[in-house]
């Protein structure tokens, strides 16, 4: 009874629920701006909440997190600038349909489908929170590397025209991602020893500069083009629609929760994950994938929600950051007074009910600003391009800074820009460029952990992958996605149905 | 079909819907894939320095296998691209630089070189404005205000709420902030 | 890059600050923090501030610059001008630069505004570890020569100094190091079992002790913890921790050497007293970070002292890439 009490707390106080309120609404267009980010804001706020309740101030950073996460995507199909790494895969197929003029209708899926896949997420918190974080606990570094070598196959999926760009690409990335000092050696790497390039490239200065300013520099071809006119018919998708795609949400908001509780991984990598699968498992699209396909936009936006749910799951229950906005909110509690923990949930179960509720207010709320002003949003895409691009610029040079407080990473999102330009032009795809530095630090250092456990003894490593039915279940699915991707797949798939593989792209 | 598509990027999403390889190249395509593979080569050394075969669990074993892989990919792209013809009636300013790219793209430069010594403020009104006339050719009242109103939002989102510090430059802004704080009474901290 | 626009720029600021310094704080202070969001650093630091804030009448905007062991906040805040308007917050790390390679300026570059806490270092292992305490763990290394797995954060970080002091007591230590990138991500895999033993702060691991999720080994102090009293000191297994117990990691407040007099004394006053405060005092107790508030000469002698007794354990160890002897870096008791 305390639990439904502690539960109801956020709905009957009034100031409470307002905070929720105002943090969700701050959190969309946080989400929506490149540069500004969740983190960012929640850690402000620890500043800025220090002598509040710890209630008022949880609350209004859960409220942050869920618009945040959430908003991402609004940029993303608008102007196909993620404006949070959770949303580059909304903007695969978002973007095109924008430029279809179906902005509106992409904005609807992806807010009924976010606010579906945070309502997972907060469920399986609620009632199976410990169960999933002993899960998440007992994954190893080589499940990790695995989990990462599982996402970069993901290439195959983003590379467009020709797979071995998207290789390139891909590899790219990784080497992108592992500019500076090494954080587990202190070795520099790439550094060309430039005190400069120690800290390394900025992930969302690469981002940003990839497809903001490329997308930008691309966009100048047709300066004098009328922008496409939005049609705002249909915002609230049909019963029919969301019926439809039921089971692919399903399953990929379990991909979001499970990466989410993950340390050491979060929404990102969620979405680009539950987007390979959708990819995958969806046999005909309404629409190709790349070229507005709706499963592109429940996969990504589901997971990604579904992941903050998720993230929560260790905190609560063990204290454990879920990803980096979970990470600032265990030193807001350290702040107030709590001491997250194993023991909090045995101490202060009112706290983590009060969590529950105040993310279940967070994602109606988030519903609610989601499906309205979708129409002033649509606007910003329709202003003359002469206007548009130049504050695209401004606002990615901004955000670029923002990130670190470093001009370093305004010139490295500029120099990407220039790069993603050309390889725009030239066919080479930059979605794996992105993936890669995403994946980079999650496959490298975790390679390296596995392979020191087992003293650089490879008969170990395997011996470890085959004994153990997690990593043997990653390692599986590793090697049947490989195979998937070459032709030996659509020969082996021939001999044992004895027909041709008809839809081998 | 693509062949005598000259717009590198069409308007409308392609209506094929498998993207096949353009059966040719556009202006600068071959130099940009031998430049791949050049930097690949960079990279590849960049990353043998540092660790070498030191061992499978150094920091550079990683590193030098993507940079392997960056090169033999690059090389591939660069020899198909030798391969295909080049694209006929297609001039390399206008398909790969032309004028607008250029001018901002050098916008772009003078605002990295110029946003320390005079501060963003400054600089990014100037880039604003020059931008935004280049490409609108519209009147000078509809420039500045457009930029300065677009600027300001800007400003007050990223410098008073998330308390961005840019660099101020020439422009005493954290002087300027005090002033109208302490003008807020009971707000001392 | 520099002309005479620039010279005349710059003419203008410098005038602008010389106006500022008579009444400082005559704007908003930036505090760099070298960690990243949600570390102790930070959490200690954005602790403190607020209060710290009251007593200046002034902001202080917290912007966390991470990369490079903290070496790239450290370099920045050197950079910036010498009128106390940039704060370095940091961690014990920068007295270690110039002996591993990492840099060649030091806390020696910069005036300490206060010394704010200091961590205590304790072994814990995870709870299925086939030995529960110090002697234990010591015997089955032996037994198993290489198969135990020691966290570590690379050198130069606590689990690095506290595996040199056993190996200068206890000899060659035949263990298994996996590197970690902070001591949170380590603590994690120690309870999902992908390593076996990981020194800690204190504070990051007390939680755990209390659930039972890790089993406290040792604790790296010649005195038992007052928020962990039952868990044995590491001299009481062997006398040799003496000569180089206490040590521990820290956190402070500094600014760039030059800094007008008025200001620092100004943030020495603003910062001892907000260090009083009993909610930071809370929040270092539940943390388990002791008290140390000091600065000026005191402080000094301090980090003098802390960095003589580290790099030469590091040194001995053969961690260093330079002799602490090249930085004039006296080896303790000569």
């Amino acid at each position: 009874m305390d639990a439904i009490a502690a539960f109801l707390t956020v709905f009957t106080d009034l100031e409470l629920l307002l905070l929720v309120a105002v943090g969700t609404f701050a959190g969309v267009y946080i989400g929506a701006i490149p540069g500004l980010s969740v983190t960012m804001a929640v850690s402000i706020l620890i500043s800025f909440t220090f002598s509040w309740d710890v209630y008022p101030a949880i609350a209004l950073m859960i409220g942050i997190f869920m618009g945040g996460v959430y908003g991402g995507s609004r940029t993303a199909i608008l102007l196909n600038i993620p404006g949070a790494p959770s949303a580059i895969a909304t903007a695969m197929d978002g973007y095109p349909m924008a430029r279809r003029g179906e902005a509106g209708t992409a904005i609807g899926i992806t807010t009924v489908m976010s606010f579906f896949g945070g309502f997972i997420g907060i469920l399986v918190l609620a009632v199976a929170a410990p169960l999933v974080s002993d899960f998440a606990l007992s994954f190893q570094p080589r499940d990790y590397m695995l989990l990462a070598l599982l996402g970069i196959l993901l290439v195959g999926s983003l590379s467009g025209e020709s797979l071995v760009k998207g290789i390139f690409a891909g590899a790219l990335g990784i080497a992108i991602g592992a500019v500076g000092m090494d954080p587990l050696t202190f070795t520099e790497r790439f550094t060309f020893d430039q005190p400069l390039l120690r800290q390394g490239v900025s992930f969302i200065a690469v981002m940003i500069g990839m497809f903001g300013v490329s997308e930008a520099l691309a966009q100048l071809h047709h300066v004098d083009t009328p922008a496409i006119r939005q049609k705002i018919t249909r915002i609230v998708p049909s019963f029919g629609t969301i019926r439809r795609h039921l089971p692919l949400s399903l399953q990929t908001s379990t991909i979001g929760v499970v990466i989410g509780a993950l340390p050491g991984t979060g929404g990102d990598i969620a979405a680009l994950l539950a987007y390979d699968h959708a990819r995958r498992v969806t046999k005909k699209p309404e629409r190709p994938f790349g070229q507005g396909a709706i499963e592109g936009l429940v996969a990504p936006e589901t997971a990604n929600n579904a992941a903050v749910g998720g993230a929560f799951i260790p905190m609560m229950t063990l204290g454990i950051p879920g990803d980096a906005v979970t990470a600032i909110m265990i030193g807001a509690l350290f702040i107030h007074g709590l001491n997250p923990g194993p023991m909090l949930m045995i101490d202060r179960p009112e706290m983590f009910w009060f969590v529950v509720g105040a993310l279940v207010a967070a994602n109606f709320f988030m519903l609610l600003f989601g499906l309205t002003g979708i129409r002033l949003f649509t606007r910003i895409v329709e202003m003359p391009r002469a206007v548009l691009i130049p504050l695209i610029l401004l606002l990615s040079i901004v955000g670029a800074y923002a990130v670190n407080n470093s001009i370093t990473d305004v010139y490295w999102m500029l120099g990407f820009g220039l790069l993603g330009y050309f390889m725009r032009l030239y066919g080479w795809p930059l979605g794996p460029v992105i993936l890669g530095v995403i994946l980079s630090r999650l496959f490298d250092d975790n390679w390296r952990r596995a392979i020191i456990s087992v003293r650089e003894d490879f008969g170990r490593f395997f011996w470890g992958i085959l004994t153990s039915p997690l990593s043997l279940a990653l390692f599986t699915a590793v090697v049947l996605i490989f195979l998937s991707q070459t032709p030996l797949w659509g020969w082996a798939k021939a001999r044992l149905f004895g027909r041709g593989a008809e839809d081998a792209p | 079909m693509s062949r005598n598509d000259h717009d590198p990027f069409p308007e409308e999403a392609p209506a094929d819907p498998h993207p096949h390889a353009r059966p040719d190249r556009h202006p600068g395509e071959a130099a940009f894939s031998v430049l791949m593979v050049l930097a690949s080569l960079v990279l590849l050394w960049e990353a043998y320095g540092i660790s070498g075969f030191e061992a499978l669990s150094a920091p550079g074993t990683v590193p030098m296998a993507t940079t392997a892989v960056m090169a033999v990919c690059a090389a591939i792209v660069m020899l198909r691209t030798f391969r295909l013809p080049r694209a006929e009636g297609e001039g390399f300013w206008k398909v790969v630089l032309p004028r607008p790219v250029i001018v901002v793209a050098l916008l772009l430069v003078g605002y990295a070189l110029l946003l320390r010594p005079l501060g963003f403020l400054p600089t990014s009104l100037l880039f604003l404005v020059i931008a935004v006339k280049y490409l609108s050719r519209r009147g000078w009242g509809f420039t500045l205000a457009v930029s300065a109103g677009s600027l300001l939002a800007i400003y007050l989102v990223f410098r008073i709420v998330f308390t961005v510090l840019m660099p101020p430059g020439i422009v005493p802004e954290g002087e300027m902030i005090q002033f109208f704080r302490d003008l807020i009474p009971g707000r001392a901290g | 890059m520099k002309n005479a626009f620039l010279g005349a720029v710059s003419a203008l600021i410098v005038s602008a600050s010389v106006a500022a310094a008579q009444d400082y704080p005559a704007k908003e202070i930036q505090g760099i923090i070298q960690w990243g969001a949600g570390g102790s650093t930070d959490t200690v630091m954005r602790a403190v501030t607020p209060h710290a804030e009251k007593v200046l009448g002034a902001t202080v905007v917290l912007q966390n610059v991470t990369g490079g062991v903290g070496a790239i906040a450290l370099n920045q805040v050197a950079a910036a001008e010498a009128d106390g308007y940039t704060l370095l917050m940091g961690a014990e790390n920068p007295l270690l630069y110039k002996v591993m390679g990492l840099g060649d300026k030091d806390y020696s570059d910069f005036t300490p505004i206060n010394l704010l806490a200091r961590g205590t270092p304790i072994l814990v292992a995870g709870k299925d570890a086939p030995f529960d305490d110090y002697a234990g763990m010591m015997e089955h290394i032996r037994a198993n020569p290489g198969e135990v797995r020691f966290g570590s954060t690379g050198p130069g970080g606590l689990p690095s100094v506290v595996t040199a002091m056993i190996q200068a007591v206890e000899g060659e230590l035949d263990v298994t190091f996996v590197p970690y990138d902070g001591d949170g991500p380590a603590l994690t895999a120690l309870q999902g079992g992908a390593i076996d033993v990981m020194p800690a702060v204190l504070g990051a691991s007390i939680e755990g002790i209390r659930a039972g999720t890790m089993k406290p080994l040792a604790l790296f102090d010649v005195t038992p913890a007052e928020a962990l009293p039952e868990v044995p000191t590491v001299t009481s297994f062997n006398e040799g921790y003496a000569a180089y117990l206490p040590w521990g990691p820290f956190f402070g407040i500094f600014v760039r050497n030059g800094t007008p007099e008025d200001a620092v004394a100004k943030l020495t006053a603003a910062y001892a007293e907000a260090a009083q405060q009993p909610e930071f005092l809370d929040l270092l107790r539940n943390r388990g970070f002791t008290l140390m508030n000091i600065s000026g000469d005191e402080a000094r002698a301090f980090l003098a002292d802390w960095q003589r007794k580290t790099a030469w354990l590091m040194h001995d160890a053969g961690l260093t890439k330079a002799s602490p002897e090249d930085f004039g870096i006296a080896r303790p008791g000569e």
